[in-house]
């Protein structure tokens, strides 16, 4: 077998803090912010930054050792939850979302948004990216999976998951700026 | 959700054959269009939950929102169509739930992730390092409390400026404290000559 190279070690790091990172936003208590009714977890937030900010490959993998890890059954789900039975519910399908959320924003950011010259240029194309990635990848997995396991048709399912965009919309906007400004300063991070 | 100490039948059985099982019965429940069957299956699935001693506490919690959920679905579905396919619907769920309870508490964390790892073995051959998958997963494990502690310390600065509840105000040095740790964590690994192929079976 081919001997690992020292940057695939470092990357495994990288994947495996931020990995962490998500998993102890949902450990802690959330938050609430005055125009949100719903006090919201950052966990999507940490999925959305880990595409961002380490690229399609290592943020998909961050979000799947968190997806692994929850089934494996580790209360990391916000809310303490964890289990197979969260795959096998109405909202297993934002598990799958999650993974191939950070894989698009990651795509996005590293074919797209890094290319951009202007600081300006780049939060603009990274919010679309990760609206597209963190709200739009992540409903289309997740609302369709819970009309299927429901039997709800889709404009009920998608009824329910509207009163998470706010709250959504917010942690994008939060994770184009974080991401953007990181990125001007670790100039390295995606090659 | 962790399975504590179950020392029931079902914990001695394999993960895999468990987590099988349980794939094949859900699919078996969606097959299943009468309320009656479905009704006797969750008395099943229930009894097959007791009959396990799980630890029935760790079931509070999720079983609330489950029922919360299904309240709701039950409603709708109700609303939309039948009474009776709502009915279907949420017995399904419920017990497809009970079952997928009872593997989670009977099946020790270690043994379900051994299974995943042992799933995703065949991935070696399209290049992907199985120690480097161990590694990962160990790492991601034992960082869990050091980052949920800098969150909490992130918060508890900002909430000290009154930014405790500003999202981009947490997330920005969590970001880059998690940062620093990775490039630290890194450094340590390389400055010992951490090879991970020495260390894959």
């Amino acid at each position: 077998m081919a001997t690992a190279t020292t940057s695939q070690t470092r990357n495994t790091v990288y994947v495996a803090i931020f990995a962490a990172m998500i998993a102890a936003m949902g450990l802690v208590p959330p938050i609430v912010i005055g125009i949100v009714p719903v006090p919201i977890t950052l966990q999507t937030l940490g999925v959305m930054l880990a595409g961002a900010l380490l690229g399609p490959v290592r943020g998909m993998l961050s979000s799947l050792i968190v997806v692994v890890l929850a089934l494996a059954g580790l209360p990391l789900l916000a809310g303490g939850r964890g289990g197979l039975a969260v795959l096998l519910g109405p909202t297993g399908g934002y598990l799958l979302g999650w993974i191939f959320g950070s894989l698009v924003i990651g795509a996005l950011f590293k074919f797209w948004v890094l290319r951009q010259k202007s600081q300006t240029g780049r939060m603009i194309t990274g919010l679309v990216s990760v609206i597209i990635g963190g709200i739009g990848v992540i409903y289309l997995f997740g609302i369709p999976w819970t009309a299927a396991v429901t039997g709800l048709d889709l404009g009920t399912s998608a009824v329910g998951a509207i009163a998470f965009l706010p709250g959504d919309l917010i942690k994008a906007v939060v994770t184009a700026l974080v991401a953007v400004t990181v990125h001007r300063s670790y100039r390295a991070l995606m090659s | 959700m962790i399975a504590g100490l179950n020392t029931s039948y079902l914990a001695k059985l394999p993960a895999g054959l468990k987590f099988g099982a349980l794939l094949i019965v859900s699919i078996g429940l969606y097959l299943i269009g009468s309320w009656q069957i479905l009704s006797v299956l969750l008395i099943l699935s229930v009894i097959v939950l007791l009959s396990a001693r799980v630890n029935l506490r760790q079931l509070r919690m999720p079983l609330v929102t489950l029922l919360l959920i299904l309240g709701i679905v039950f409603v709708s579905l109700g609303i939309q169509t039948t009474w009776d396919s709502a009915l279907v619907s949420v017995l399904r769920l419920l017990t497809m739930c009970m079952f997928a309870y009872a593997v989670s508490l009977t099946t020790t964390f270690d043994a379900m992730l051994e299974l995943f790892q042992q799933v995703a073995s065949p991935l070696r051959h399209v290049g992907a390092n199985p120690a480097q998958i161990s590694l990962g997963l160990s790492l991601a494990i034992r960082f869990i409390p050091e980052l949920k502690r800098v969150y909490l310390e992130v918060r508890e600065a900002q909430h000290a400026r009154g930014l405790a509840n500003n999202p981009l105000a947490v997330a920005v040095p969590l970001v880059i404290r998690s940062l620093r740790i990775a490039e630290d964590t890194a450094e340590a690994l390389e400055a010992r000559g951490y090879d991970s192929a020495e260390h894959s079976n």
